[in-house]
């Protein structure tokens, strides 16, 4: 590619895009979903290599499960950030 | 034909090949040709600008690309000059794709079959109702951003990433697994939103257009036809808004993590 990309992003950039965080809010529950369902793929292809299947499946499954909660909580935790701030205006 | 084979033959593939080489034809001429009118649309304006007072449809273009361009400039920390276009093709795009469900559901299969002769010929013409097309789109985005992980973060900074994220450094091979399982998740997300919300519009099109299929009753038909118009028309309105939000959150979300590649700090 010929683009000439690329300028690290600015520090007041950094890990703040609220719309962007708003946009991900919306898909908040096909997040959660896809994690499980990539948990479980990703643990087929380990059982696969490993030989141990169902174990490393289910275990994938698991964390993906907690991962899906844990990403559905941080996301809407920069809601509730947001709602406080609007009231200490 | 009975309710449930109308709705599986809608919703059935017109293919070529076999096992893992069928190829889903309709699904690729289709969004082939939709693709290509943009193409065509977009350099047909390009050589009819005007600077001065632009006529309606340069207006209405221009809009589009504004509205996408301040979606990039919102959501995207950074520059890169290649996001905007890929957000706007996305756009347009899966936009057209989506379009295809507001065609009446009968009318191109029914006109397939005329022209092809063959009374039961399968034609899905809504390629983002078929997996295949959203996954590869999905894909798409998802090679792009690992391309620009490893290209903004180095090939270091990447197998940091996925060693000490996010439980930090005690817990490594658990990390490896979380981040694994968190990029597949990503374009597993994009795809599965768009097929869902697709599929079920097009099957909820085809449950209304099957309340024409009591009109043969007779006195029955006074109270069915304009039910089934009232439906459609309303469901038709609704989903206006569907096929647009589903365009404008896939456009906002390949942004959204591409703008994460390009995040050191991420």
């Amino acid at each position: 590619m010929s683009e000439k990309p690329n300028t690290p992003p600015s520090q007041e950039n950094r890990g703040a895009p609220g719309a962007a965080a708003n946009y991900l809010l919306l898909s908040a529950g096909s997040i959660f979903t896809s994690m499980l369902i990539a948990g479980f793929i990703v643990g087929y292809v380990l059982d696969e290599i490993f030989d141990t299947r169902p174990i490393l499946m289910l275990a994938c499954a698991l964390l993906g499960f907690i991962g899906g909660i844990q990403k559905v909580i941080h996301l809407t935790k920069r809601l509730d950030n947001v709602q406080s701030e609007k009231k200490d205006d | 034909m009975g309710t449930v084979e109308y709705i599986q033959h809608h919703l059935t593939n017109n293919t070529i090949g076999e096992g893992f080489w069928t190829f889903n034809m309709d699904t690729i001429i289709v969004s082939f040709l939709l693709g290509a009118l943009i193409v065509f649309t977009a350099a047909r304006l390009g050589k009819q600008l005007e600077s001065g007072t632009p006529g309606g449809f340069q207006n209405f273009v221009e809009s589009i690309l504004d509205f996408v361009s301040t979606n990039v400039r919102d959501a995207f920390p950074g520059h890169n000059p290649l996001i905007a276009p890929i957000a706007l093709t996305i756009f347009l795009w899966v936009w057209m794709m989506n379009f295809m469900d507001l065609i009446p559901v009968d009318l191109l299969p029914w006109l397939f079959q005329l022209v092809t002769g063959d009374s039961h010929a399968y034609l899905k013409v809504v390629p983002t109702t078929d997996l295949n097309t959203t996954l590869a789109m999905a894909f798409t985005v998802f090679a792009l951003i690992l391309y620009y992980n490893i290209k903004i973060k180095g090939i270091g900074g990447f197998i940091k990433m996925f060693l000490f994220h996010p439980f930090g450094k005690f817990f490594v091979p658990v990390n490896v697994v979380m981040t694994a399982i968190e990029e597949v998740s990503k374009p597993l997300s994009l795809a599965l939103r768009l097929f869902g919300n697709m599929f079920a519009g097009e099957l909820v099109f085809l449950l209304i257009a099957l309340i024409g299929g009591t009109l043969a009753v007779g006195a029955a038909a006074l109270f069915w036809a304009p039910l089934q118009v009232l439906l459609d028309l309303g469901w038709l309105i609704f989903h206006l808004l569907v096929i647009t939000l589903q365009a404008f959150i896939f456009m906002v979300l390949t942004i959204v993590y591409l703008g994460m590649a390009h995040d050191e700090g991420h």
